[in-house]
């Protein structure tokens, strides 16, 4: 059985997600913090907390792609 | 849509100006401004107009709200207060304050003093209670506290963890007293530790300083206390503890007496005052001259008609609405006003946890509300769960819609976006997953030569979530160029809007020509045309170069990356399908097929809940991030009209 393409498909999702993980976890501890002193900056806090998710589903798409493709 | 709004210019005889400020409180349609500072050159200079009422009003209103604070809460008799505003307002606003200055005159000392005994009463029951607890811990170590002529004695309460310190506090009492003094220990309860300190009297100021400046817990027994056996302290302390709760209960009883008299008229006074004080709160925004008065403000179109009517009703002639000329620099300081249809109002709630758009704008409602609910279908796609989601919604907006301000406009929009979920879990032959494609009921609908199974048509799914991204983005864009064209009437703006429109224009043809060059490349249409698209792309960058510099170039990747990002609608929708078949399939998997079918039931549960989150989330996201900033400038004022109601 041919290992390569589900492996390369684990680290493009896996890589993608740490990624997304680590930026996300960054903003989330700086955005908790505004959010305790500035609640009314919720909205722009979930808008910074939501762009590096978007390396998450690059990842996903790319591990789809390697699987189906 | 946002409304149209009209700057007004309200012109009226000084004399009258309180009066007419009430009137339009009542009708509660004007954005006010500050008149005082609006005045032409050459033109008469505007004097503020001082609320000389505002301090005395203010101070009344406090005190009516603190006894109000203070009356224990009855259920509101709506007649009576009917009544009691139907009496004041037939005597006029004057009467309101002279009656809460005589209801105060009535209750404040009364109250107060009730209020200050039951207090106290608390505090002693408190105090009492503790000693109580004290002392029937260290009964039964009273054989070893000797009685002795001349002595004192006081409790110490230590901590458990510190009981260490214990040793210190002896040897330094010892000192201190010249070795006349006893500590005998007994445990209160877990953590704490009661310590009786027996020491001779002439020593006591010595003593106690000293437990003082350690910040020992002392508690010191009432003189009356003192020089008795324990058990007859416990006596005294239980008949003193009865008699403190009976005259607790006395004075809840008359608290009680004055709020069934009071409670209602006390109320009305609260909230006439505080509409009164609203209203004057709001007299140095305007201007005068020695014999008229002048205020500005902004009135929704439809709402003018009605103003006008209302004051040519109540003064006639003698109070003049002036329509001001609308110029572009005016009407870029209007307030925003949101006129959607009742479905829209989810939505507006929803972007107001960003930004208002500024009155000149495009209102993104109405594009909010179509495709926000698509995308959540897209992602959700079940029947099974749209009907779910519908429910769940349906009941929470009844359960806590009342209570809780977000629960109904956040139910409303679930229960608009379950339709589309039922609609697309139609197209893609879900229920519960592929449990009703395994039951025969749904096959997945075959469109365009695609038969729409999201797990099998992967790659259909990501070129039409792409393709939306696509048609979302030069959407956003060309709204953007909309925004700027009518910005670009206020000729300050003129430079800036034109390398806007540039830039935007720039932008749309970027991504045409990179679909015709990749149409091209993978040969889904002519390639004589790779030229053209070329060319495109070259004049494409120079406009963008234009527009925003060599940096705004750098934007087109992120503009591909704002396009790529629609792919989570696959993304996200291809998990929920993954988690609805394990649900299936766990199920399944069961012996018993009652534990099955509950298996499945908490999973597909936890999914839809899941779903219901993440899904909002994400559409909301597209949204924010990748759509709006398009072509929402944003940082609009809200229109926020002087009046008890928020028309908004």
């Amino acid at each position: 059985m041919d290992f390569g393409m589900p492996i390369g498909a684990g680290i493009a999702f896996g890589l993608g997600a740490l990624g997304a993980g680590i930026a996300m976890s960054r903003i989330g501890a700086a955005g908790a913090g505004t959010v305790a002193e500035k609640p009314e900056l919720f909205g722009y806090m979930l808008i910074l907390l939501a762009i590096p998710e978007t390396l998450a589903i690059f990842g996903f798409v790319i591990a789809a792609m390697i699987l189906i493709m | 849509m946002l409304q149209r709004m009209v700057k007004v210019q309200v012109l009226g005889p000084k004399k009258d100006l309180e009066s007419i400020v009430d009137t339009l409180y009542q009708v509660g349609t004007i954005h006010l401004e500050d008149a005082s500072r609006s005045h032409e050159q050459g033109g008469i200079i505007l004097q503020k107009v001082e609320a000389k009422e505002a301090d005395t009003i203010a101070a009344n209103l406090s005190k009516i709200e603190g006894i109000q604070l203070v009356l224990p809460k009855k259920p509101p008799d709506l007649t009576k207060q009917t009544e009691i505003i139907q009496i004041l307002s037939q005597k006029g606003q004057e009467s309101i304050l002279e009656r809460a200055q005589e209801v105060i005159h009535e209750l404040e000392a009364k109250t107060r003093d009730l209020i200050t005994r039951k207090t106290d009463l608390e505090f002693t029951i408190a105090n009492l209670s503790r000693y109580q607890t004290v002392i029937e811990k260290i009964l039964p170590i009273e054989g070893q506290i000797p009685a002795l002529e001349g002595f004192e004695i006081t409790i110490i309460l230590i901590q458990g963890e510190f009981e260490g310190i214990l040793e210190l506090i002896k040897e330094k009492l010892t000192r201190i007293t010249h070795n006349q003094c006893e500590l005998i220990s007994a445990p209160i309860d877990e953590d704490t530790i009661a310590t009786v300190v027996v020491f001779n009297r002439k020593y006591s100021s010595d003593v106690h300083t000293f437990l003082y400046s350690q910040n020992v817990n002392e508690l010191r027994l009432p003189n009356e206390y003192l020089n008795r056996p324990l058990n007859e302290i416990l006596l005294l302390n239980e008949e003193r503890r009865v008699a403190a709760v009976k005259e607790v209960l006395e004075v809840e009883e008359e608290l009680r007496e004055l709020s069934l008299t009071w409670q209602d008229e006390v109320a009305v006074l609260a909230r006439l005052l505080k509409d009164r004080h609203e209203e004057i709160k709001v007299f140095n925004k305007f201007g005068q001259t020695d014999y008229t008065f002048v205020m500005l403000g902004w009135i929704p179109r439809k709402f003018l008609d009605s103003t006008k009517k209302t004051l040519h009703e109540r003064y006639g002639d003698s109070v003049v609405i002036n329509e001001l000329p609308a110029s572009p620099e005016m009407m870029d300081e209007a307030p925003t006003f949101y006129d959607n249809p009742a479905f829209m109002k989810p939505f507006e709630y929803l972007l107001s946890a960003i930004s208002h758009p500024k009155y000149r704008e495009i209102d993104p409602t109405p594009i909010f509300a179509v495709f926000f609910p698509l995308f959540f279908g897209l992602i959700v796609g079940d029947i099974a769960y749209g009907f779910i989601i519908l429910g769940i919604a349906l009941l929470l907006k009844k359960k806590f819609g009342e209570r809780l301000d977000w629960i109904h406009p956040l139910m409303n929009l679930m229960i608009i976006a379950s339709f589309p979920t039922i609609i697309f879990g139609y197209i893609f032959g879900e229920f519960f997953g592929d449990f009703g494609e395994n039951m025969g009921w749904l096959h997945p609908l075959e469109i365009m030569g695609v038969t729409w199974h999201r797990l099998d048509a992967l790659i259909p799914m990501l070129v039409l979530s792409i393709a939306i991204g696509v048609f979302h983005i030069i959407l956003g864009l060309s709204l953007g160029i909309i925004n700027q064209w009518t910005k670009m009437r206020c000729t300050k703006y003129v430079c800036e809007c034109r390398k806007h429109i540039c830039e935007k224009a720039g932008m749309i043809i970027v991504i045409v020509s990179i679909l015709i060059l990749l149409g091209a490349i993978i040969q889904i249409i002519p390639e004589i045309l790779m030229y053209p698209g070329i060319v495109m792309l070259i004049i494409a960058l120079a406009l963008i170069i234009y527009g925003g510099g060599v940096i705004a170039s750098i934007e087109v990747i992120s503009l591909i990356s704002n396009i790529l990002s629609y792919a989570r609608i696959m993304a996200i929708g291809t998990s929920s399908v993954i988690l609805a078949l394990v649900a299936n399939q766990f199920g399944g998997m069961m012996e018993v097929a009652i534990v099955g079918v509950i298996v499945a039931a908490l999973i597909h549960l936890m999914n839809i809940l899941l779903k219901m989150f993440v899904a909002s989330l994400h559409s909301f996201r597209l949204h924010i991030v990748e759509f709006a900033p398009k072509f929402s400038e944003g940082g609009g004022k809200l229109y926020n009209p002087f009046g008890k109601g928020d028309r908004g």
